[in-house]
């Protein structure tokens, strides 16, 4: 296996979370008893399988729920994670691929609108880091803010990386063999790609045009109590 | 293309010294080493151009507005390409201190600062250099002929106005003796009953005058000479007294035409005259009490110094006062100034104390605009101390012709001034010995990498030689092998020449 690295096209590497540390977004939503539990936490894959129980059991207890959702929660989280381990074995592309990320979340009274490129090649990358610096900026004091970004960022992540596995596999089918195509092709998964010569061409500038400053500023709302309650009053009837 | 254009008008940065290596045109080689991925040409996002264009964009960003700390949020909107790799970018700009540099904006936690050290606004408590009640109170004495010196302006008394505590507190302002008619120059004697002051010279007469028959009714007040000091006197006092420290002596001989307790007195009259005694605590209480002399608002100021000097000396009993931890008690006036100065800086670290400095220095020129104009600070930059100390000797010139000269300028922001001229020269003389220690350091570095080298060298040395030697024996064992095959041949040939057969070796063996 290569060095991991952020530089350009080297080939296949093994799939893995395409971050500083290769931690797996995790989202649970059990509802038994009349109770629901939501939740969004990122697990290490190198964790010994019997701590998930243990988490599960802890879990349970510090909320109070209902001995029935200890089963449930770890058999959800087991699930997540051999899907996770199922990709593991095999090759992603990772290539030049700088992506989008957008962010859109509440998280109790805050709500953030963002938009950002993340380059997926780039191995170093930490989502935590930069949900930190993110919220120490923009002066967020909520606590649960940051975790949450940073899960967002992980999810979408996680998307992209099985994608690019599914793309790996497809182009070693149809054996297109030439590495230039398969750049082309790994490149062409993400939509900025062809943009991206342009730009970091010699003549034009990594400045950002002025028209699409606003797409790419963060955006941070503080709701008042009435708001939140509505968002979720609204939020529950879709999931219904 | 959104150009920041800078040009226009030449204002200069002042950058820290660690990060002069930077130039506008050019990458320099720590930051190739930093960023290895942009400069290795494996990526077409990662390119010299890119970093040239990332670099200069944030820091033309910042130096848009220098004192306001410049988060990575606010810019990355404006830049293309990885957010991991830009606040990369961003943070070495940062720890290399080419944005975000100035100490005013370290105040919050920040991402780079490992110590949690608070930087207060404005000066610490102690060093506050704070008009005491009495700090109007005109250097010269108020009975006599000169008038007094009132700062600020002087409105004329309302009708119903009556200066109660003139009458009680100072003598007439012309004082005649009660008997003789005559202007009392120097000492003179007050009754205790009546007001009526006769002059030395009747009272050692014995006469009186009228009624007042007891010769231990009076009281000696005022001796004029002495309560009458003129500026170049007590600017004389100051000097010495920062000179000599707690040697009244030679204080006195100074300021030739006051006696000891004369300067002692006056210091303490003087705003700050407390801070300026050192540990006098112990000798002025002693001495105090012995004199008779003394006038009544000596007496009741001694009084009162001499209630807190006698609390600091119970408090002060072990080691001298510059030395203590205390850490409460430091705004005490139990240590001279400049040793409160000298604790407190060597108790925070430098960029606090540096900040400390000059935040003083700021607020005594908020305060007037004279010493404004004396310490002629434009911006605060670490510039400030070089110039104070080389615009020491202009502004004592300045200070002498303007003490000289009764021009209306309120006698404490002269001290003010002269105070903070003291703490500029020691601020100067700190720097100067810190760039000696610097030098001194450079230099034990350059031995010791010296004699590193040197021990290589004869390492090197000698490994040479062992190659000689070894180069020798090997001549020496080729010689051998080839003595030996040469023998080998001879003995094969006279073994063929007498006929025996191919094994032979077996029985030459034996």
């Amino acid at each position: 296996m290569k060095a991991l690295g952020s530089s350009g096209w080297k080939g296949p590497v093994k799939f893995r979370m395409p971050t500083a540390e290769n931690l797996v977004p995790i989202r649970l939503d059990i509802q038994s008893e009349g109770q629901r539990y939501k939740d969004a936490f990122t697990w290490n894959p190198s964790d010994p399988d019997n701590e998930v129980v243990v988490f599960a059991k802890r879990t349970v207890k510090d909320l109070k729920l209902p001995s029935a959702f200890i089963t449930q929660i770890a058999q959800s989280i087991q699930s997540q994670l051999s899907d996770f381990r199922a990709y593991e074995g095999q090759d992603m592309y990772t290539g030049e691929k700088i992506i989008p990320i957008k962010l859109d979340l509440r998280v109790n009274h805050t709500l953030i609108k963002d938009q950002f490129l993340w380059d997926l090649n780039n191995f170093e990358s930490d989502p935590e880091e930069f949900a930190r610096t993110l919220c120490k900026d923009l002066g967020v004091e909520d606590p649960e803010v940051g975790p949450a970004v940073a899960f967002a960022i992980r999810e979408q992540l996680y998307e992209i990386a099985i994608q690019s596995v599914a793309s790996a596999r497809e182009s070693r089918l149809s054996k297109k063999g030439r590495r230039g195509s398969d750049h082309g092709s790994a490149s062409k998964a993400s939509g900025l790609s062809m943009d991206l010569v342009k730009l970091f061409s010699f003549k034009s500038s990594v400045v950002r045009k002025r028209k699409d400053l606003d797409v790419y500023e963060p955006v941070v709302d503080l709701l008042t109590s009435e708001e939140v309650d509505a968002l979720e009053a609204r939020e529950e009837r879709h999931a219904r | 293309m959104e150009a920041i254009d800078s040009s226009a008008e030449l204002e200069l940065y002042t950058i820290p010294a660690q990060s002069s290596w930077f130039l506008w045109d050019d990458i320099h080689e720590i930051e190739r080493r930093e960023f290895e991925e942009f400069f290795s040409e494996s990526s077409i996002t990662r390119t010299p151009k890119v970093y040239k264009e990332y670099r200069d964009f944030i820091i033309n960003k910042f130096r848009e507005d220098t004192s306001r700390r410049l988060t990575f949020t606010s810019i990355r909107k404006f830049l293309v390409g990885d957010v991991n790799l830009l606040q990369k970018v961003f943070l070495f700009l940062d720890k290399w201190g080419l944005i975000n540099f100035s100490p005013s904006l370290n105040d919050n936690d920040t991402l780079s600062s490992v110590d949690n050290a608070k930087v207060e606004q404005g000066t610490p408590a102690g060093i506050r250099v704070t008009a005491t009640p009495n700090s109007l109170r005109p250097i010269t004495a108020p009975p006599l002929v000169e008038q007094r010196t009132v700062s600020g302006v002087k409105l004329p008394p309302l009708t119903s106005y009556s200066d109660v505590f003139s009458d009680s507190k100072k003598p007439d302002d012309v004082l005649l003796c009660g008997h003789c008619a005559e202007r009392c120059d120097s000492a003179f004697y007050q009754h205790n009953k009546s007001i009526v002051n006769i002059c030395e010279k009747c009272f050692k007469n014995g006469s009186y005058g009228g009624e007042n028959n007891a010769a231990d009714d009076f009281k000696l007040v005022g001796d004029s000479a002495a309560a009458l000091w003129t500026e170049e006197e007590t600017l004389l006092l100051l000097e010495s007294v920062l000179k000599h420290g707690d040697d009244w002596e030679l204080i006195a001989q100074s300021v030739s035409t006051k006696s000891r307790l004369d300067c002692i007195s006056k210091l303490i009259e003087l705003p700050f005259g407390e801070f300026l005694m050192g540990s006098t605590s112990g000798r002025l209480s002693s001495a105090v009490p012995t004199e008779d002399e003394d006038t009544e608002q000596v007496k009741t100021d001694v009084q009162e110094h001499e209630e807190t000097e006698t609390r600091e000396e119970n408090e002060d009993e072990d080691g001298p006062p510059a030395k203590r931890k205390r850490v409460a008690l430091i705004s005490d006036s139990d240590s001279s100034l400049m040793k409160q100065v000298a604790t407190m800086a060597s108790k925070v670290g430098p960029s606090v104390a540096t900040a400390a400095a000059k935040a003083a220095i700021a607020a005594l020129c908020d305060e007037a605009s004279c010493p404004k104009e004396i310490f002629d600070t434009g911006d605060y930059t670490d510039s400030t101390v070089d110039r104070a100390d080389g615009d020491k000797d202009t502004e004592m010139e300045e200070q002498r012709e303007e003490k000289d000269g009764p021009q209306g300028l309120p006698v404490a922001l002269r001290i003010r001034a002269s105070v903070a001229t003291a703490l500029g020269a020691a601020a100067a003389q700190a720097k100067i010995l810190a760039d000696q220690e610097e030098r001194e350091m450079e230099d034990l570095a350059a031995t010791v990498i010296d004699q590193q080298l040197k021990k290589v060298q004869s390492k090197l040395k000698f490994l040479d030689q062992l190659e000689l030697i070894m180069d020798a024996e090997e001549e020496v064992i080729e010689g051998g092998k080839e003595t030996i095959l040469q023998e080998r041949i001879s003995v094969l040939q006279c073994a063929f020449r007498s006929g025996v057969t191919k094994r032979w070796d077996h029985t030459y063996v034996k």
